[in-house]
C-alpha cells in the first residue's frame, strides 16, 4: 500500500489511527497490540507471502537478540557474544543478498566469465534494505550494552512500526522505545494538528511536485537507454530534474512518515534538511537521507577508522588531522574507509552497477572534499576572506556534482548513463531544438557560430521541464523546509524551536502554529495534493 | 584531574585538529556548533583523547556521547577508576 494511494489515506491510515484512540481509551497494551497488527496487515497488503518472509526473520532476529541479552548478563567471555553478533549479521546481510543480489552476482559472474546462469528473478520483500539495516544496528546495539531489556512485543512494535517499515527513517531502539513507552495512546491535538500538516506537506511534495516532474525526464533517460546521443541542455534537464525529483519524492516521503508517526504520538529522526543548499559534498551527506548516513558512520565508518587510527598510532605512525597529517594517514584513515562505506551505499541502494558507480563516486567526492579541507586550511590563512570566495563556488559545484552523479542512479544503464554524462560536459554537441532556435530569431545565427545545431524536435517539453525546474529550485532553495515550518512543535525527534518568525527574501512570516490563516494554507495544499493522486507514480524508494 | 582541566585539553586537541585557534569548548558545546567538526574528525579527536588521556572508548560511548560535557565527564570517570 503506498502512502499516496487513496486506500492508504482514506481506508488503513484512519481506520489506524482511530482504532489505536478507542483501544487506548481502554488498555495501552490493547492499542500497542494494535498497532503492531494494523502494520502487519500494511506490511502484507500487497502481497501477504511477504509477511511470511520477513516473520522468520524477526523471530530469529528476536531469538539472537536474547542470547546476546543474556550473554551480556551473565558472566561469558565477550569472544562469544562477539561470535553470536557475526553470525546474527552474517544472517541478515545473506538474507538481503540472497533476495536483492542474487541476480546481481548471477549477472556480473555472466558478463565477466561469459556463463549463461539463469537469474532466478526473486521477487524483493518490501522494504528488505531498510528493515535488515534496522535489525542489524539493534543486534549491534543489544552486544554494546545499548539495549539492556526488551520484551517480543517491544521489538515487533521497533522492527514493525508501519509508518517507518518500508523507507525509513532509519531507526534506533534506544530512541523509539522509549517513545513507545510514554505515548498516551489517546487523542491529542497538537500531535493530530502537527501529524496531518506534516502528512499533506508530504504528500503535495510527492504527487504535486515529484510526480510531476517526473513524465518529462523519463523520456530522456529512455532516449539515452535506446542509444541516442543526448545533447547538452537535454542532458542537464535530465540530470537537475532527476535530482529534484528524488529530492520531493523521498523527502516527501519521508515528511509523510514523520505524520503519521506522530499521529501515535511518535517523533521520527529527521532524514532531510534542504540537502541541495548544501555549501559542501561533506554537508550534502549529512543533510541527504540523515538516518542513512547516521546508521553508516555508525556500523562500518565509525568502527574501521577506530580500529585503523588505534593501529597507526600504536605503532608510532601518525595519526590523521592536524599539522601533522600525512599521505600514509590520510590512504589509510580517511580514502579507504569513505571509499568503502560509499561503495556499501551504492549497493545497498540497488543491485546494479549504477548505483555501485554513484556510490563510489560520491566517496570519491567525499574524499577530495577532506583533501581540500586539509590543504585549503594550510594555504588559505584568512578564514573569512576564504568563506565569502569560496562559499558560492562550494555550493555551486556541490550541486553540480550531486545532480550530474544522480545520473548513474537514475540511467538503466551504465552506457546510457555514461553517454548522458558526456551530454553534460558537452560532448554529445550543443544542439537546441529547431523550433527553439527559430523563436530566438538573429540570436540563432550567433548560436550557430559557437556550433549549436539545430535538433528536430519542437522544443516544448524542454521549455516546459526548464519552467518547472526553475520552480522546483526556488522551493529547494529558496523556501524554508518542512522541519523549519514547523520547529516550534518538533516536528522530528530533536528539532528544536528557533525563532518565531520565518525569512522568505524580505518578508518574514510567522512560523505554523494552530491558526485560522495556516489552516486555510494547508487546506489549499491538501486540495492540489488530493486531486493530484491516483496518476501514474510510485515512491522511488519504495523498491529498496 | 577535574572536568575543567580535561576541557582545556579537549580545546587544544581539536584546535590542533581542525586548524582553527578560535574553537573554544564548553561543556553544552555539540559538534554541529563547531564548524567543520563533522563525523570524519569525530574520530580523531575521540583516538587523540584516548591517546593523551590513556583511555580507551567502547564504540557505543564514541557514539552516544551527545555534546562534549559528555566526553569529559566520561573520561574523568575512566581516569578516577584507574587511579
Amino acid at each position: 500500500m503506498l502512502f499516496n494511494s487513496a486506500e492508504f489515506l482514506f481506508g488503513f491510515a484512519p481506520i489506524a489511527v482511530v482504532g489505536f484512540y478507542l483501544l487506548g481509551r481502554f488498555s495501552r497494551v490493547s492499542a500497542i497490540r494494535w498497532l503492531i497488527a494494523v502494520s502487519l496487515v500494511f506490511y502484507g497488503w500487497w502481497r501477504p507471502l511477504n509477511v511470511l518472509i520477513i516473520g522468520p526473520s524477526i523471530l530469529i532476529n528476536f531469538a539472537l537478540a536474547r542470547v546476546l541479552l543474556r550473554l551480556n548478563q551473565g558472566e561469558h567471555s565477550r569472544r562469544t557474544s562477539q561470535a553470536v553478533l557475526l553470525l546474527g549479521i552474517l544472517f541478515n546481510v545473506m538474507f538481503l543478498g540472497v533476495f536483492k543480489y542474487t541476480d546481481f552476482i548471477t549477472g556480473t559472474v555472466n558478463d565477466v566469465f561469459g556463463t549463461n546462469f539463469v537469474l532466478l528473478h526473486i521477487i524483493l520483500p518490501l522494504g528488505i534494505s531498510f528493515i535488515t539495516f534496522q535489525k542489524i544496528a539493534f543486534l549491534i546495539d543489544v552486544q554494546a550494552g545499548r539495549v539492556t531489556s526488551f520484551t517480543f512485543q517491544d521489538y515487533c512494535t521497533f522492527v514493525l512500526f508501519f509508518p517507518q517499515l518500508i523507507a525509513g527513517p532509519i531507526v534506533h531502539y534506544r530512541e523509539m522505545m522509549p517513545q513507545f513507552n510514554a505515548v498516551s495512546c489517546r487523542f491529542d491535538q497538537e500531535n493530530v494538528a502537527v501529524g496531518l500538516t506534516l502528512l499533506l506537506f508530504g504528500l503535495f511534495k510527492k504527487v504535486v511536485l515529484a510526480d510531476k516532474i517526473a513524465p518529462l525526464i523519463t523520456p530522456i533517460y529512455q532516449h539515452a537507454a535506446s542509444g541516442a546521443q543526448v545533447p547538452f541542455l537535454t542532458a542537464w534537464v535530465a540530470a537537475i530534474g532527476f535530482t529534484l525529483q528524488i529530492y520531493f519524492d523521498f523527502s516527501g516521503y519521508t515528511d509523510m512518515a514523520l505524520g503519521l508517526a506522530r499521529f501515535f504520538g511518535i517523533k521520527l529522526p529527521p532524514n532531510f534538511n534542504s540537502p541541495l543548499r548544501a555549501p559542501s559534498i561533506i554537508d550534502f551527506w549529512l543533510r541527504w537521507h540523515i538516518t542513512l548516513t547516521r546508521f553508516l558512520t555508525a556500523y562500518i565508518y565509525n568502527p574501521l577508522v577506530l580500529a585503523r587510527t588505534r593501529r597507526r598510532l600504536t605503532k608510532g605512525l601518525p595519526g590523521l588531522g592536524g599539522r601533522n597529517t600525512t599521505v600514509g594517514a590520510f590512504v589509510s584513515l580517511l580514502l579507504f574507509p569513505t571509499i568503502l562505506t560509499m561503495f556499501i551505499s551504492g549497493l545497498w541502494h540497488g543491485a546494479g552497477y549504477g548505483f555501485v558507480v554513484w556510490g563510489l563516486l560520491n566517496g570519491v567526492y567525499i574524499t577530495i572534499n577532506h583533501a581540500w579541507r586539509l590543504t585549503a586550511a594550510r594555504l588559505w590563512k584568512n578564514r573569512r576572506s576564504y568563506d565569502r570566495f569560496m562559499k558560492p563556488v562550494g555550493h555551486l559545484v556541490t550541486f553540480i556534482t550531486v545532480c550530474a552523479t544522480m545520473i548513474f542512479f537514475r540511467a538503466t544503464t551504465i552506457t546510457s548513463a555514461i553517454d548522458l554524462v558526456r551530454g553534460t560536459l558537452g560532448l554529445n554537441g550543443l544542439g537546441l531544438p529547431q523550433d527553439l532556435l527559430v523563436a530566438l530569431g538573429p540570436l540563432a545565427g550567433i548560436l550557430h557560430g559557437i556550433g549549436v545545431v539545430g535538433v528536430s524536435s519542437s522544443g516544448q517539453e524542454l521549455i516546459k521541464a526548464g519552467k518547472l525546474i526553475c520552480l522546483l529550485l526556488f522551493i529547494a532553495l529558496a523556501l524554508p523546509n518542512t522541519l523549519q515550518i514547523l520547529d516550534r512543535h518538533e516536528p522530528a525527534l530533536g528539532i528544536r524551536p528557533g525563532p518565531a518568525k520565518l525569512p522568505i527574501g524580505k518578508i518574514a512570516i510567522l512560523k505554523w502554529n494552530p491558526s485560522l490563516p495556516w489552516a486555510i494554507a494547508i487546506s489549499a495544499i491538501a486540495a492540489v495534493a488530493l486531486v493530484s493522486i491516483g496518476g501514474p507514480s510510485e515512491f522511488l524508494y519504495w523498491q529498496f | 584531574m577535574d572536568t575543567q582541566e580535561v576541557l582545556s585539553k579537549f580545546t587544544d586537541i581539536l584546535r590542533d585538529l581542525l586548524l582553527d585557534d578560535s574553537i573554544e569548548l564548553t561543556m553544552a558545546t555539540r559538534r554541529e556548533d563547531v564548524p567543520g567538526w563533522d563525523s570524519f574528525n569525530y574520530i580523531n579527536f575521540t583516538v587523540a583523547v584516548e591517546m593523551q588521556f590513556g583511555v580507551k572508548f567502547k564504540i557505543a560511548d564514541i557514539e552516544s556521547f551527545s555534546d562534549v560535557g559528555a566526553i569529559a565527564t566520561q573520561v574523568t570517570k575512566m581516569l578516577a577508576a584507574t587511579s
